[in-house]
């Protein structure tokens, strides 16, 4: 018996081995080069040989204002759309799950934009947001407002942005909400029904409190995921008026990519890492606390 | 009841408001794909018929070649997307079920020991010794492992890392911001293909680099789909001396069918999307439909038609991907997957 279980137990490497190679190859091995070159002063155009360089890169960074501003940038427009996307995502999943009419066809309409390519969303949204061509210009000038240069006015733009990040990523608050209220228990609430505790108290007391660890899971996905942010604002506004709308991915690109700066830019990436995980950990701890408060 | 009737309608509002704005862009497109040129130029058209009168000009004009090349970009994308969430879910589904079924302990002084040694060895190999990039990553690479891999067999001190952490570290390369990996993994394929074997803008790099990519979600999807398989059927076909190998074909894979099936179309959702990498690692031949689609603005301008042309066929596929997902989702299927 003894025998069987170890030959039995040595096949589980051959199941594990190819996909944990694959993965500490490709995204984790070219982490160690990047941290390594991240100390050294080393460019491609116009050639700069490698020299240890220290912290210099990082202390370069800090000190950078483009660096601050793609930093407040980025922050604006993920702390609003993840705020946006999960309390409009809640209110639709609860109303999907109280069976409005129709609900059937929401639910694949409401999936829809998560799975369209970023790019294509952000192209649509450039001819929507069009300042002479666009509709929703075409609709402010019927009431009485004309030709607003919606992605070429800083603070515009970022608004833009923003209703891009919330019209794509609801849905994916809205898919996992409603999974988490499918699995709520229905004793609870009809106990509720029958003690005649008003909707609003019912979902205060009772819906919120259980699916709250739920919530702090989904809020905690869309803010790395969040931060990540590129494809929509490349193509939307390249980062423009100036750089009003660079965040911190797009920042990392064009210093790595117009300018070759290796050393810089996988400075600039880690430096971006550190912060991840910094607004990661400051968020979890926040939760946690709430969470006590309810528990 | 009275309330509730008010809660409903409010419910109802929310939603047809958001079926608007949701539906709005979308149809947007795919009536500007079928408009003539002054369609566009003269302000905004909504209806086809009423507003103008619709054309395939837009199509013909794409697919004729006559406006750069539609086919290469799709073709390769196609080609990639699909090889790339095979490979991801195969391998990430065995990695799963060896999660499901079977225990593993890392000790985490041994993942020290790896990270000490790849760092450290790197370091003095390419600076010390002038290695190129690929040698020494590779050297490093070997090395770590073999020694952090027999490092684990020893009675070490100090905590030991069960399934959960390395489910959590598979999960964990999604906390990464991709430009971490994505720059230093074009400077590393540019490096190994100066030592002879090209990786930037060919299909096995992009298929490594996507694979790779979809494996955290493949593994983390596939390992809650696993726990619902039932063990009674694997039991009795152990007890008849059937080797894993054959029961996690013939067995397993078949029973956890619609898990694969669900896996499949979001890793592939993600991969058919992906921008950032694709970006960096191709530059012509293998290039893939979203960086055709970013580079629609620049080089289209006001050319909305051809633009929506473009936008509609990376769309339609991920229409009937969110489709079928979908109608997974009202049969129950997906809830169980955020447990």
């Amino acid at each position: 018996m003894h025998q069987t279980a170890g030959r039995g137990d040595a096949i589980k490497h051959v199941f594990m081995w190819p996909a944990f190679l694959i993965v500490l190859v490709v995204t984790l091995f070219p982490l160690i080069y990047a941290l390594v070159v991240s100390f050294q002063a080393i460019r491609i155009v116009p050639p700069l040989p490698p020299r240890f360089v220290g912290v210099e890169n990082y202390a370069d960074i800090l000190s950078s204002a483009r660096f601050w501003g793609s930093m407040w940038t980025t922050s604006v427009i993920v702390f609003v759309s993840v705020a946006l996307q999960f309390v409009i995502g809640f209110a639709l999943a609860l109303a999907l799950h109280h069976n409005v009419p129709g609900a059937n066809l929401y639910r694949v309409t409401f999936l829809l934009p998560m799975f369209l390519a970023p790019v294509c969303v952000a192209l649509i949204a450039r001819m929507i947001f069009h300042p002479y061509l666009g509709p929703v210009n075409d609709a402010m000038s019927g009431m009485g407002f004309g030709n607003i240069p919606f992605l070429t006015e800083p603070n515009l733009a970022v608004a833009v942005l923003i209703t891009v990040e919330v019209w794509q990523w609801t849905p994916f608050v809205t898919l996992l909400m409603l999974a988490g209220l499918q699995s709520l228990p229905d004793e609870v609430f009809e106990a509720a029904k029958v003690d005649n505790i008003p909707a609003w108290r019912r979902f205060r007391d009772i819906t919120f409190p259980m699916l709250l660890p739920l919530s702090v899971a989904v809020i905690f996905i869309r803010l790395i995921e969040g931060f990540k942010v590129i494809d929509t604002v490349f193509v939307l506004t390249g980062g423009g008026p100036g750089t009003a709308t660079e965040t911190l991915t797009l920042f990392a690109y064009n210093e790595g990519f117009k300018k070759f700066n290796l050393g810089y830019t996988s400075a600039l990436s880690f430096t971006f890492l550190i912060i991840v995980i910094i607004v990661g950990t400051a968020y979890l701890a926040a939760a946690q606390r709430v969470m006590r408060r309810y528990a | 009841m009275m309330e509730t009737d008010g809660y409903k309608r409010i419910g109802l509002g929310v939603s047809l408001v958001w079926l608007f704005f949701c539906l709005f862009p979308l149809y947007f497109v795919a009536v500007t794909a079928f408009k003539p040129p002054i369609a566009v130029s003269q302000g905004p058209t909504y209806f086809p018929f009423v507003d103008f009168e619709p054309t395939l000009q837009a199509f013909r004009d794409a697919f004729s070649g006559l406006r750069g090349d539609f086919y290469g970009p799709i073709m390769s994308s196609i080609m990639v997307a699909t090889t790339a969430t095979a490979l991801s879910v195969f391998l990430g589904t065995m990695a799963a079920y060896a999660l499901v079924r079977f225990e593993f302990r890392v000790k985490l002084l041994s993942g020290l020991i790896f990270a000490v040694i790849a760092i450290g060895g790197f370091t003095v190999l390419s600076e010390v010794y002038e290695w190129t990039v690929p040698t020494a990553l590779a050297t490093v690479l070997v090395v770590a492992l073999v020694v952090s891999v027999s490092a684990n067999r020893l009675p070490l001190p100090g905590p030991v890392l069960g399934n959960r952490d390395v489910t959590f570290w598979f999960v964990s390369q999604r906390i990464f911001p991709p430009i971490v990996s994505a720059f230093a993994l074009f400077l590393l394929y540019a490096e190994v293909g100066r030592a002879g074997l090209t990786l930037l803008d060919t299909f096995g790099g992009l298929v490594l680099c996507y694979t790779a990519f979809g494996l955290p979600f493949s593994v983390w999807l596939m390992r809650d789909f696993l726990e619902t398989v039932p063990i009674e059927v694997e039991e009795a076909a152990l007890v008849d001396d059937i080797s894993r190998v054959r029961i996690f074909f013939q067995i397993v894979l078949p029973m956890a069918r619609p898990g694969l099936i669900a896996t499949s179309m979001i890793v592939l959702a993600f991969i058919w999307n992906e921008f950032l990498f694709a970006l960096l690692l191709t530059s012509g031949e293998w290039q893939t439909l979203p960086i055709l689609i970013s580079g629609q603005n620049s080089s289209r301008g006001d050319e909305w038609w051809a633009i929506s042309v473009a936008a509609l066929i990376a769309i339609v596929p991920m229409v009937i991907v969110a489709t079928i997902l979908g109608r997974m989702m009202r049969s129950g299927l997906l809830s169980g997957s955020i447990k």
